[in-house]
C-alpha cells in the first residue's frame, strides 16, 4: 500500500449503501471509517486524520454540499468525492467549486471509485508532505540573523550581489559571506530552490 | 387449387350479398312507397339510397351493378312501370350515376367513417343536400320532359322528390351505417336498459304529440327532441341515431295510422330531418368531448407516472449501487478462496437489495397501472422534514429562508413517496414564485394545524407576488402554466394525488404572496408526544 494509514470515510445515509461500500473498499484494503450522517462526521473529525471522504449528496440534515463547504471552511484538507442518486450540472458545479476530487454517479463504477480514491490520497499526502517541508523551512527561517534575513529576502526578490551590497552599505564580498551562510542554515543548494521553498510560505 | 377455390366462395359471397342488398332495397322502396305524386318514385320520405350509400361506403364502385338493378326492379315491381322502359332505364341510370357520385364523394371525403367528428358530420350532411339536390333536378326534368309530370309542378315535384331523398338519408343513413360497421357497439347499446327507457320515451311521446297534436298541426311535435337530445348527450352519436331511426320509423306508422295527406307528410319530414340533424350533431359533439377527454386523462396519467418515475428512481438507484458493490465484493471475497459466512452474508444482502429494487419497481408499474398507492404510516413532521430538506441547499444558493412552523405530532396513513411529490411541487413553485422578490425578502413558510375535522391542514405560503383570483382558479388546469419550462401539470397531479388520498388542494387568493393549502386526512394524533 503506497498510502499506509489512510483511511476512506463513507458519509452515507443509506444503510445498505454505507455497508455493501465498507465491504467493498474494505477487501480492496482500505481502512474504511463509516458514518450515518454529516453532523456525526463532524464530531469525529480530527485534524490528524489522513485519507478521503465519500460523501453522499442527498443525506435528511445537512446534505453532503454543505458538508463539503463546512470541511473547506474549518480548514479541513481531507479531499472530498461526492456521490449522487441524480448528478444534475448544479450540484457537480458545486461540489467542484469547492475542490471535489471527483463527482460519482450512482450507481457507482466500480474502477471510477478506486482511481478516485486513489487520487484523492496523493492529492492528500502530497498536501501533507508541503505541509511538512513548509513547517521545516519556517523553523529554519527562525534561526537566520535579521541581516541574513535582509540578504535572504532580496536574493528571492531577484537581485545581484553588488545591488544588495549596494543597497544594505556593506562589501559584495560581506553579502557573499551572508549569503553562503544563510543557504547552508536554510539547507538550501542552489537560489532556485530558495526561492520554490521562500514562495511556499 | 386452394387458391381458386377460395375465390369462387368469395365470388359466390359477393354474389349472394348483392342479391341481399337488392332485395332489402326493394323491400325498404316497398315499405316507404307512400303519398307517391304521379304513381312516380316521389315520395316525402324515400330511404332506400340511404342503404345503397352504406353499401357503397363499404364495397365501393362494385355496388353500382347492384344499386341499378335494385332501383330497376323497384320501379317495375313496386310501382308497376309507370313509364315506358326505355325511359326507365335512362331515369335510373340518372338516379345511378348521381347517387354514385354523391356516394364516392362521401367515401373520399371522410375514409368511410361519417360520425367521426363534427367536420365529417356537416360534410356528410352538404353532399346529401346538394348531391340530392341536383339529382332531383336532373331527375324530374327528364320525367318533365317526358311529359310525365305537368308543367305547373316542377317546382314542386323537385322539391317533394329532394326533400324525401334527403330527408330518408340523413335519418336512416346513420343507423344503417351502424348496423353493418359499428354492429358490435350497436348490440352493446342496444342491451343496455337506458336505451330501452328512452325507445320508451320515444314512443310515449309519439302518442302524446300525434294522439293529441295532430290537429293543431303537431303542436306538441318539440316533445320528440327529449328522448334524442337525451340519447345523444348520453350516449353519443350512436344513441342519436338509434333515437333519430327509432322516431322516423315511429312518425311514419303515425303518419299511416292518421291517414295524413301528402302535403302534412311533407313538412312533417322536414322537422324529422332537423330533429335527426340536431341529435347526430350533438351525439358527434358529445362524442368528441368524451374523446378529449380521455386522451387527457390519459396523457395525466402518463405525466403523473413521469414525476413519479423521476421520484422512484432516486429510490431504485441506491438499492443498485449497495447491489454492484457487494456483488464486486463478493467477485474479490471468492478471488481469496473464501467460501465461509462473509461471503454466504454478502450474497444474503445481494438477495435483500434486489427485494428492495424489487418493491420499488413493483409500486411504479402499479401506478402506471391503476394509479395505486402504497399507503403507510409515516409521522408527519418527518414527512415535511424530508421534503424541506430537500430544498435546503438550493434556497440558501439563492437567499431564500424557509421557515417550518413546529409540526404537531400526528401520523399519517398515505403513499409518503407520492405525497413527497405534492410536497416538492407546492415548495418548488413557492421557491419560484419569490424569485422576482428583493433580497431578504424571499421568504417561504410550511406553517401546520391539526382542524377539529380530523384532518391536517398544511400551508406553503411564499412572499412571492402572489395570485389574483382568476389566476387561482385557473392554476389546476393542466397546461396552465406560468413557468416557461414548464407543462403546467404539476399542480394537477398534486391535486389528483391529495384527493386519491382522501384531501383537497385548494390556492387561496392573496394580494401579497401566494398561499396553497394542503389538507389531508389524520390517521391518529399522538397526544402523549404533543
Amino acid at each position: 500500500m503506497p498510502h499506509s494509514g489512510y483511511t476512506v470515510f463513507i458519509v452515507e445515509d443509506d444503510a445498505s449503501v454505507r455497508d455493501a461500500l465498507g465491504l467493498l473498499l474494505g477487501l480492496q484494503g482500505y481502512p474504511v471509517a463509516m458514518f450515518g450522517n454529516a453532523e456525526s462526521f463532524l464530531e469525529s473529525l480530527r485534524s490528524g486524520w489522513r485519507g478521503c471522504a465519500l460523501i453522499d449528496i442527498r443525506m435528511p440534515g445537512m446534505d453532503g454540499l454543505t458538508l463539503q463547504r463546512k470541511l473547506k471552511e474549518i480548514g479541513c484538507d481531507i479531499p472530498v468525492i461526492v456521490m449522487t442518486a441524480h448528478g444534475d450540472v448544479e450540484s457537480a458545479r458545486h461540489a467542484f467549486r469547492s475542490q471535489a476530487v471527483d463527482f460519482l454517479e450512482k450507481p457507482l463504477d466500480h474502477v471510477r471509485l478506486i482511481a478516485a480514491i486513489e487520487e484523492a490520497f496523493s492529492c492528500h499526502s502530497q498536501t501533507l508532505r508541503s505541509n511538512e517541508s513548509r513547517v521545516e523551512f519556517d523553523t529554519r527561517l527562525e534561526q537566520l540573523t535579521p541581516r541574513e534575513r535582509e540578504v535572504m529576502d532580496m536574493v528571492v526578490k531577484g537581485f545581484h550581489n553588488r545591488e544588495i551590497a549596494k543597497a544594505l552599505f556593506i562589501s559584495p564580498r560581506t553579502v557573499e559571506v551572508h549569503k553562503a551562510r544563510m543557504m547552508d542554515k536554510l539547507d538550501v543548494a542552489t537560489v532556485a530552490d530558495l526561492v520554490r521553498l521562500s514562495l511556499g510560505q | 387449387m386452394q387458391t381458386e377455390s377460395t375465390d369462387m366462395i368469395a365470388q359466390v359471397q359477393r354474389l349472394l350479398t348483392g342479391l341481399a342488398f337488392v332485395a332489402a332495397y326493394i323491400l325498404l322502396d316497398w315499405a316507404s312507397y307512400l303519398h307517391p305524386m304521379y304513381g312516380l318514385n316521389i315520395t316525402p320520405w324515400n330511404p332506400s339510397p340511404a342503404l345503397g350509400l352504406v353499401y357503397w361506403l363499404r364495397v365501393g364502385k362494385r355496388s353500382a351493378l347492384p344499386w341499378f338493378v335494385a332501383i330497376l326492379t323497384g320501379e317495375v315491381l313496386v310501382r308497376g312501370l309507370p313509364a315506358t322502359l326505355p325511359l326507365t332505364l335512362v331515369s335510373s341510370l340518372v338516379l345511378m350515376v348521381g347517387y354514385g357520385f354523391m356516394a364516392e364523394a362521401i367515401r373520399r371525403r371522410s375514409d368511410g367513417d361519417i360520425l367521426h367528428d363534427r367536420g365529417h358530420l356537416l360534410m356528410w350532411l352538404v353532399v346529401v343536400i346538394v348531391g340530392t339536390l341536383i339529382t332531383s333536378a336532373v331527375y324530374v326534368s327528364l320525367l318533365f320532359l317526358s311529359h310525365l309530370i305537368p308543367v305547373r309542378d316542377w317546382t314542386v315535384a323537385v322539391l317533394r322528390f329532394w326533400v324525401g331523398d334527403s330527408v330518408g338519408i340523413v335519418v336512416t343513413m346513420p343507423f344503417f351505417w351502424l348496423l353493418f360497421d359499428g354492429r358490435h357497439r350497436l348490440r352493446n347499446l342496444l342491451r343496455r336498459r337506458e336505451t330501452l327507457v328512452y325507445v320508451l320515451l320515444a314512443a310515449f311521446m309519439l302518442w302524446v304529440s300525434f294522439g293529441f297534436g295532430a290537429v293543431g298541426e303537431f303542436q306538441y311535435f318539440y316533445l320528440l327532441f327529449l328522448p334524442i337530445v337525451w340519447a345523444a348527450g348520453r350516449q353519443g352519436v350512436l344513441g342519436a341515431a338509434i333515437a333519430a331511426f327509432t322516431l322516423q320509423a315511429g312518425i311514419i306508422v303515425a303518419v299511416q295510422w292518421q291517414n295524413m295527406v301528402a302535403v302534412t307528410v311533407f313538412e312533417l319530414q322536414m322537422l324529422g330531418a332537423v330533429l335527426a340533424f340536431v341529435g347526430l350533431f350533438i351525439g358527434v359533439v358529445v362524442d368528441e368531448k368524451q374523446r378529449v377527454s380521455d386522451e387527457l386523462r390519459q396523457t395525466l396519467r402518463l405525466a403523473a407516472a413521469g414525476e413519479m418515475a423521476a421520484a422512484l428512481a432516486h429510490e431504485l438507484n441506491q438499492p443498485l449501487t449497495a447491489l454492484s458493490a457487494y456483488g464486486a465484493a463478493c467477485g474479490q471475497l471468492l478471488e481469496r478462496g473464501e467460501n465461509g459466512t462473509r461471503l454466504k452474508e454478502s450474497i444474503a444482502r445481494m438477495v435483500a437489495e434486489s427485494n428492495r429494487a424489487a418493491d420499488v419497481v413493483r409500486r411504479l408499474r402499479d401506478f402506471f397501472r391503476t394509479g395505486a398507492t402504497q399507503l403507510e404510516r409515516i409521522a408527519l413532521g418527518e414527512l415535511i422534514a424530508s421534503s424541506v430538506s430537500q430544498f435546503e441547499h438550493k434556497a440558501r444558493l439563492q437567499g431564500v429562508d424557509i421557515a417550518v412552523d413546529p409540526v404537531p405530532a400526528c401520523t399519517l396513513l398515505v403513499d409518503s413517496l407520492q405525497l413527497q411529490v405534492v410536497l416538492r411541487n407546492l415548495l418548488d413553485n413557492a421557491m419560484d414564485a419569490v424569485q422576482t422578490q428583493a433580497d431578504g425578502k424571499r421568504h417561504v413558510s410550511v406553517h401546520t394545524q391539526v382542524l377539529a375535522t380530523g384532518k391536517v391542514c398544511i400551508r406553503v405560503r411564499d412572499s412571492g407576488p402572489g395570485l389574483s383570483l382568476a389566476a387561482a382558479a385557473g392554476l389546476f388546469e393542466a397546461f396552465q402554466s406560468s413557468k416557461a419550462n414548464g407543462l403546467g401539470l404539476g399542480l394537477v397531479i398534486s391535486r389528483a394525488i391529495a384527493e386519491a388520498h382522501g384531501g383537497t388542494l385548494v390556492a387561496e387568493p392573496m394580494t401579497t404572496g401566494g398561499l396553497f393549502l394542503l389538507t389531508l386526512p389524520v390517521e391518529k394524533v399522538d397526544i402523549d408526544a404533543a
